[in-house]
């Protein structure tokens, strides 16, 4: 195990049908603060990756380590509060908490985390305000596309994770967008010390990654 | 302020105001059903239980035992039969009694039953056993000549009428239940003396005088019938012999102006009639059920001219009979609790389509299943507890409006005071049913899969 990964797959096998491996990835790992971008095209499995590093899948065998911590032996409450407290998660749509507010939306993150609850809406309000959202009290529905994505990746940093990890984060963005999003997202991990592992198809994201990982060359299930 | 899932509760709520509250309402609706009926059941009983006190017998000339209790206890109907002075006499005789207290009803004042009787009532009878008579104002009515035409006035007759201290009124002769109008016993005028306060028992719609001053207005009656009577004859003999009757043998009223009223030594043994006769035997100290009590019963059984009743019997049969029917319509009240709690399981199931991309971010954030689960049941829960608490005060006016159709329809005083359980049990009940009606919901959020409901939409 390397000791200053933000995250280690070893071995790592998953199906959905039993002898017909989705994921098969010998070793992948991350070191902290590192940023990563994990290419592939549809059907790669990409999504399969980030559910088995996020422990919302079981693996078949193998191990997913985040921040020191075997994910994949953790079961039910204790998996799903450590990956509350560790993992960080951007999604493409966002999946904000509508009728919520932006800062109850940061909070949200914050509620499964050891941080105090006394602390949780200064908290909420500095990260909001650290990405350039000034009013934390208005109702993310309110909100335009690149606040609301302000919002998320506030969420996804809020707790002081290890590791981020962006699923497709500027797929349904234009160029331009996707570039201050992708700044916001990179930045914010760098300003708190996460790890980044992004998941992308789009081929203009490579610049901004100094190691890129090809999904198709990781996972041996694919070239069988 | 953090958020807690109480947050993540309350905003699920309002997100489906529409859904929350006719939820609550249909919960609050079966709620208020089911806590008027019990409510009334149970003020009904001690309603009734109050009345008969702490008497061991009623004697009375009624048909049948609960019919005498129903007449002589809570003012039912005015008993047609009567029972002589010598009977009572008798009966006081032949046993050794605390109290054999005579009461005649018949007469009436604005509606409310007027129960003559002696002022021992007020002194040896209490209407619910270990509380007496408690006076809100003045006394009972006074002994001898002086007290004669004294009244005194039920809590319920007195709000009622309206008559104050110191009122006077003539009583109307036959009950409020009759079904020919009484006429007024205007030339007997009697004085408020006394105002009770409430015991909750039938004699609160009651007024109280004193047995002679009855029988003195009922001896005057008598014997201004039996004139008119013997004018009728006349005025038929004339006319068989062809004269023409004299005009002011006609003028009944006039004829009667000035004639002297009765007094105590006019009456007759005919005008010394009563109803009834509350009877007590003489009890153990410690001890309110006297070993002699069923053998003096079997011996007033046996006498045929009379009725003996033991309320407290008669009350248990009654409740008996009444008790399958409201056992009927608590188990129909429960049934509309429990359609309450299907639709509190039916607003949530339909929700749970909009609300899985929640659930899958909140398990993304770190809610574990469990918590997820709870999460649901709980806010199930608090529908039942809103609707069981607007159910509970909508069954407070409900019982209350209930019970003034009971004491204008039956006379039945009823005070709709839930007992201390009721309302803790209704409401924890009704919340544990909500809780349970949350299940279903709180299980498909439980198996919610996560990465499918956060894919993009469309």
């Amino acid at each position: 195990m390397e000791h200053d990964a933000a995250l280690e797959l070893k071995e790592l096998k998953f199906e959905y049908t039993p002898g017909t491996p989705v994921v098969d990835i010998a070793h992948l790992a991350v070191a902290r603060g590192e940023q990563v971008l994990l290419t592939g095209g549809s059907g790669s499995g990409k999504s399969t990756v980030l559910q088995l590093i996020s422990g919302l899948l079981d693996p078949v065998s193998g191990s997913v380590v985040v921040a020191g911590e075997r994910l994949d032996t953790l079961h039910g409450a204790a998996r799903d509060l450590f990956r509350g407290r560790h993992i960080g998660m951007i999604f493409q749509s966002f999946n904000l908490l509508t009728g919520f507010s932006a800062a109850e939306n940061v909070m949200a993150a914050l509620m499964f985390s050891t941080i105090p609850a006394r602390e949780h809406l200064a908290r909420a309000v500095d990260a909001l305000k650290g990405l350039g959202i000034e009013t934390p009290d208005r109702l993310v529905d309110e909100l335009s596309v690149g606040q609301q994505q302000r919002v998320a990746v506030a969420r996804a940093v809020a707790c002081g994770p290890a590791l981020v990890l962006a699923d497709e984060p500027t797929a349904s963005l234009d160029p331009e967008n996707a570039a201050i999003a992708m700044d916001l997202i990179q930045g914010a991990c760098r300003a708190r010390g996460a790890a980044l592992l992004c998941v992308s198809h789009d081929p203009g994201m490579a610049a901004r990654f100094e190691r890129r990982q090809a999904l198709a060359e990781l996972n041996r299930a694919g070239k069988r | 302020m953090a958020m807690t899932d109480w947050t993540i509760i309350r905003r699920s709520m309002r997100a489906r105001l529409f859904s929350t509250v006719t939820t609550a309402l249909t919960v609050a609706v079966a709620v208020a059903l089911l806590f008027t009926l019990l409510v009334m059941r149970d003020s009904g009983r001690r309603a009734f239980a109050r009345g008969s006190g702490n008497m061991h017998m009623l004697v009375s000339a009624d048909a049948s035992p609960m019919v005498s209790v129903l007449n002589s206890v809570y003012y039912a109907n005015p008993p047609r039969r009567f029972i002589s002075w010598a009977k009572y006499q008798e009966i006081t005789r032949r046993f050794p009694l605390e109290f054999a207290i005579a009461t005649q009803i018949g007469d009436s004042f604005r509606g409310q039953p007027v129960l003559a009787t002696s002022p021992e009532l007020f002194t040896k009878f209490q209407p619910t056993p270990g509380e007496p008579w408690k006076f809100a104002a003045g006394a009972a009515m006074r002994e001898g000549e002086a007290g004669l035409w004294d009244v005194v006035v039920g809590s319920q007759a007195a709000r009622a009428t309206g008559l104050k201290m110191g009122d006077k009124l003539s009583l109307t002769h036959g009950a409020s239940t009759s079904r020919e109008p009484g006429h007024v016993h205007t030339k007997f005028s009697y004085t408020v003396v006394g105002i009770l306060e409430t015991t909750g028992s039938a004699h609160d719609r009651a007024l109280f005088c004193r047995i002679e001053a009855s029988w003195l207005m009922h001896a005057f009656d008598r014997h201004e019938l039996e004139e008119a009577r013997e004018a009728e004859a006349a005025k038929a003999a004339a006319i068989a012999k062809g004269e023409t009757p004299k005009a002011e043998e006609h003028d009944h009223d006039h004829e009667h102006a000035d004639e002297p009223l009765p007094t105590m030594a006019d009456l007759t043994d005919e005008d010394r009639k009563i109803t009834g006769v509350y009877l007590r035997l003489i009890t153990r100290a410690g001890s309110d059920v006297p070993a002699n009590l069923a053998q003096v019963f079997t011996m007033l059984r046996s006498d045929a001219s009379i009725q003996v009743a033991q309320p407290a019997e008669e009350i248990n049969k009654l409740m008996a009979i009444v008790g399958n029917v409201d056992q009927i319509l608590v188990g129909m009240a429960a049934v509309v609790m429990v359609s309450s709690g299907i639709a509190i399981m039916l607003a949530l199931y339909n929700s749970m389509e909009q609300r899985r991309r929640q659930i899958a971010i909140l398990r993304v954030l770190g809610c574990s299943r469990p918590r997820v689960f709870g999460l649901v049941v709980t806010e199930a829960a608090i529908v039942g507890m809103i609707g069981a608490v607007a159910g509970v005060l909508l069954g407070m006016g409900g019982a209350a409006i209930t019970a003034e159709i009971m004491r204008a329809r039956v006379g039945l005083v009823i005070e709709p005071m839930p007992s201390v359980e009721i309302v803790p049990l209704l409401v924890l009940g009704t919340v544990l049913l909500g809780a349970v009606a949350g299940v279903i919901p709180a299980m498909m959020a439980y198996g919610t899969p996560v990465a499918k409901n956060l894919r993009p939409v469309g």
